[in-house]
């Protein structure tokens, strides 16, 4: 399965997801996406380094301290809800993902936790 | 090829990503069996907010360059093997006059059976005209060209209102503090600390782990501040950030502001999910 086809399994699984894509943060570029969600580049571009930013200091090192390194990120602003995944094996693969907030968020981080695996192995 | 690109060329080789990008960094647009690569074109340009330089080349030859910015056609910067380009040459910014010459332009480099590519540059002049130039709206409208890439079945949903700030405020608080965003989340928030811009605070939770969660704020209050504005769509915006090793067991660490408020605590991994609910509430 291609990414792009992993990718769109986890939007038919999901209808609450808008938007799923694959990003390498070290490279500050989502390389490829899927969901109904109209994106610009600037949009994309936007949302992985909100990704980054998300896993930088200083939240990132307490977190580090007090319960270990995280891989894991849900974002939240005034009527939306972004959650990043990185890789555990390859920390620069992540996930970004905008979502409405009704969404089954552990039936969904777990999903996509599988996918972003696979697709780390895969590529 | 930047030599910075070529590892990444080769993940979206790898991942079978659905783009083709060419020697000298050209992304192909369109194929040589697409129908309409002039749609593909406008679309290029359309979903351009900042000011950039677009080469479009065609596999037959020719090529054009222009400058774009704010979904609109600023200028026409460079031609080649295209008659007919002289009326755009040069020109300062496009307007009204120049529209029926440009299409022509873009109809015959982006010409049915041939491979179009792009190529992103900076733009040739820095200036204040973004709005002015010719809406690519307008072109796509006298081409008849569908700018959305989906059938009507499929209206895809605009991301405007996730990244772009709004000039009128458009959060619709409860007029809840977020005290009572953090009594919402309950039990699972195991250890919690507000502190306001004038120094007040208040907590709950183990001793000692308020007494961690103050000593953090305390040195880095400013830095958590920088780090919520980065992930905000406007600088002071309400944001709620949640980091953990899963999000899902474990525990993880919540940071959240309001106004002048900033919370900081400590959340059982099963919480996430409350931690959503009570977000909602607080934004309602």
């Amino acid at each position: 399965m291609s990414v792009a086809e992993s990718l769109g399994a986890v939007v038919k699984a999901f209808p609450q997801a808008k938007l799923v894509a694959f990003a390498d943060l070290s490279a500050r570029m989502i390389l490829t996406s899927a969901g109904p969600m109209m994106m610009t580049q600037e949009h994309l571009d936007r949302l992985c380094d909100q990704a980054r930013s998300s896993f930088d200091d200083p939240m990132f090192s307490l977190c580090v301290g007090a319960f270990g390194e995280p891989n894991a990120a849900m974002l939240l602003g005034p009527a939306n809800l972004r959650l990043f995944l990185r890789s555990e094996v390859e920390p620069a693969d992540a996930l970004c993902c905008i979502c409405d907030p009704g969404i089954d968020l552990a039936a969904f981080v777990t999903k996509i936790r599988e996918t972003l695996e696979s697709i780390t192995h895969d590529g | 090829m930047n030599k910075g690109t070529v590892p990444i060329i080769a993940r979206l080789h790898s991942l079978q990503a659905p783009v083709r990008v060419m020697s000298g960094g050209a992304r192909v647009i369109a194929e040589a069996g697409d129908r309409n690569p002039v749609a593909h074109l406008l679309r290029e340009a359309n979903e351009t907010m900042l000011a950039r330089s677009l080469e479009f080349r065609s596999s037959a030859g020719p090529s054009l360059t222009l400058d774009v910015a704010g979904r609109r056609v600023l200028r026409l910067t460079a031609c080649h093997g295209l008659p007919g380009a002289e009326a755009c040459l040069g020109v300062e910014v496009l307007e009204d006059e120049h529209k029926d010459d440009l299409i022509k332009l873009l109809q015959a480099v982006a010409a049915p059976r041939q491979e179009l590519r792009v190529v992103t540059g900076p733009v040739s002049r820095e200036g204040s005209e973004v709005s002015v130039g010719l809406p690519v709206a307008l072109l796509a409208d006298l081409m008849l060209i569908d700018l959305n890439v989906t059938g009507p079945d499929n209206v895809p949903e605009e991301a405007e209102e996730y990244f772009e700030p709004k000039e009128t405020p458009a959060v619709r608080l409860s007029g809840a503090g977020i005290e009572d965003f953090a009594a919402a989340i309950g039990s699972p928030l195991i250890a919690w600390l507000v502190r306001r811009s004038d120094g007040e605070a208040t907590s709950d939770g183990p001793e000692d782990m308020v007494s961690h969660l103050q000593a953090f704020l305390e040195d880095e209050s400013e830095a958590v501040v920088r780090q919520l504005d980065l992930v905000s769509a406007a600088p002071g915006d309400p944001a709620c950030l949640m980091l953990g090793v899963t999000l899902i067991d474990g525990h993880g660490i919540l940071c959240a502001r309001l106004e002048d408020s900033l919370l900081l605590g400590v959340v059982a991994g099963d919480g996430t999910q409350t931690v959503l609910t009570a977000w909602r509430s607080l934004m309602a």
